[in-house]
């Protein structure tokens, strides 16, 4: 009977009762430490239960079940176009965010500040060629890669219920890909980024209706100018980077929460 | 100290004592009794809900795997991770060989014999020139109904929307092409034709007849549809015996 209380929390008394090595002596008291003060252990036991949610077991997939394997292997090559989208939007991403350090979107100039600021990329930046080189090709990439994407869901029929949600946000996805390229297109304002620009806003002036304000919405007047530039920089840097993320996280989440569809 | 605990002997070592039961969470039925209107219907729905998945859960004849699958550490990861690399290696291939050139600064005084966008806008761009398809109508005095390049810009909405309904329009199981020789046909009209009116988009590149060409543009969809559909109505038959045969082999009728 000493003065020292005794309880079931007295982690102490059961420490030295547990005849621990040098290593887990510390590590458990390092983790009481951590315990009385932060909690920890309700932390762990979060995770505890989040790792136990995310390896349930799943039940056998059709193709499983069936033994049909062997039917539709020749498929299997294709579902990994998803993940080359992915990939090929974290590497625009990446190698845009360095480009974007020595661009500056502005007309002023003979030639403009836009386009000496890519031939200065090109010319003078060390590895900037290369850099931009990777910017183009992971863009062109994408593209393929998410129209073969699409195309591999239409022929094995993984768009029908209940992914229709998800076969339109792909659509939504892929429109968006294309806006990308095309604002991309226009940033080095030489002469095809000018003329695409032109098509692009007659193309915005022909809608019905909403054309007028459609054109000034996204091309910042009915000729181009600096206010095109500046708006074509701005959807490309900073627009369609946060929606275009966000829309990829969902449309990969809701493939998670259905799972992969495969041909019956 | 020991005098002031309860001489209880149930005292559990496992911290559940201290934590006040949580008697405050309403359980799924006192919260419908609670609602009226449009959130008691939700509720009731969830409730519904569900009970016809535990339903379905313990009526299910799915197979549970004994061991799980195939373990996420390492193998799929080092799987994943090399299909990856080697994907990021080939954009920085095609990048290391194929770098892009810039041409001219922008000179809204000259206008460039070749005006294109990115080849994967060249479908859209090619909608542009759908002009000899618009129809005039005759009480407007062989008037156009609109200009061409609404009409142009139309069709992309049409095209777009289109292949946003599909989900709508093919229900049904059938998921291999051989199943829906139809859809897949309609997918090889799409496929044929976004490249033939990509070609209608670079029209004056192209070592052709443009009429011949804009014909073809509309043809060749269509002839490669029907060969798809023709192929796979005939390989239908064949496939369908073989899933058949399994499936009551598998689970023979009673």
């Amino acid at each position: 009977m000493s003065l020292e209380r005794k309880d079931d929390y007295d982690h102490k008394a059961w420490m030295k009762k547990k005849d621990l090595t040098p290593v887990e002596a510390t590590f458990l008291t390092t983790l009481i430490w951590l315990d009385k003060r932060l909690r920890i252990v309700d932390y762990l036991e979060l995770l505890e239960t989040l790792y136990y949610r995310v390896n349930l077991q799943m039940p056998k997939s059709h193709t499983e079940q069936y033994n049909l394997d062997n039917k539709f292997w020749y498929w299997y090559p294709l579902y990994t176009l998803g993940l080359f989208s992915t990939l090929a939007y974290v590497v625009a991403a990446i190698s845009g965010a360095l480009l974007g350090f020595y661009y500056s979107p502005a007309t002023t100039g003979d030639p403009t500040t836009a386009y000496n600021s890519i031939e200065f990329i090109m010319r003078d930046l060390q590895f900037g060629f290369m850099l931009r080189s990777v910017h183009r090709w992971a863009a062109q990439v994408m593209v393929a890669a998410v129209f073969l994407h699409m195309l591999r869901v239409y022929f094995t029929g993984s768009y029908k219920e209940p992914r229709e949600l998800n076969w339109l946000l792909g659509i939504v996805l892929i429109s968006l890909t294309m806006v990308f390229g095309y604002t991309g297109y226009l940033l080095p304002w030489d002469q095809l980024a000018f003329w695409a620009g032109q098509i692009g806003v007659e193309m915005a002036l022909s809608v019905p209706l909403a054309g007028e304000w459609v054109a000034q919405l996204l091309f910042g007047g009915f000729s181009l100018g600096q206010s095109t530039l500046q708006r074509m920089y701005i959807i490309h840097v900073f627009l369609l980077p946060f929606v275009v993320t966000t829309l990829i996280a969902i449309h990969i989440g809701i493939v998670w929460v259905q799972g992969i569809a495969e041909p019956h | 100290m020991s005098d002031n605990e309860p001489e209880n002997e149930e005292i559990r070592s496992d911290g559940a004592g201290i934590v006040a039961p949580d008697d405050e969470t309403p359980t799924w039925s006192e919260r419908k009794a609670r609602k009226t209107g449009l959130s008691r219907l939700t509720y009731e729905y969830f409730e519904r809900a569900r009970r016809e998945d535990q339903d379905l859960r313990t009526e299910s004849d799915y197979v549970e795997r004994d061991v799980l699958a195939f373990p996420t550490w390492p193998h799929e990861t080092v799987r994943n991770l090399s299909i990856a690399s080697f994907f990021v290696g080939m954009i920085l291939f095609l990048s290391a060989t194929m770098p892009p050139h810039i041409g001219n600064p922008a000179n809204p005084s000259t206008t460039p014999a070749v005006i294109l966008p990115d080849w994967y806008l060249y479908w859209s761009f090619g909608l542009l020139k759908l002009g000899p398809l618009n129809p005039e109508i005759a009480i407007l005095g062989d008037q156009m109904l609109m200009a061409d390049r609404t009409y142009g810009v139309l069709a992309n909405g049409v095209v777009v929307g289109f292949i946003a309904i599909v989900p709508f329009l093919n229900k049904g199981s059938a998921r291999r092409p051989v199943e829906q020789p139809f859809w897949s046909a309609v997918g090889v009209f799409g496929v044929v034709f976004a490249f033939t009116i990509s070609l209608l988009a670079i029209k004056n590149l192209m070592p052709m007849n443009v009429d011949l060409l804009f014909d073809l543009t509309f043809l060749l969809p269509f002839v490669f549809g029907t060969i798809t559909y023709a192929v796979l109505k005939t390989m239908r038959e064949g496939y369908m015996y073989n899933l058949n045969r399994r499936y009551y082999r598998l689970r023979p009728p009673k």
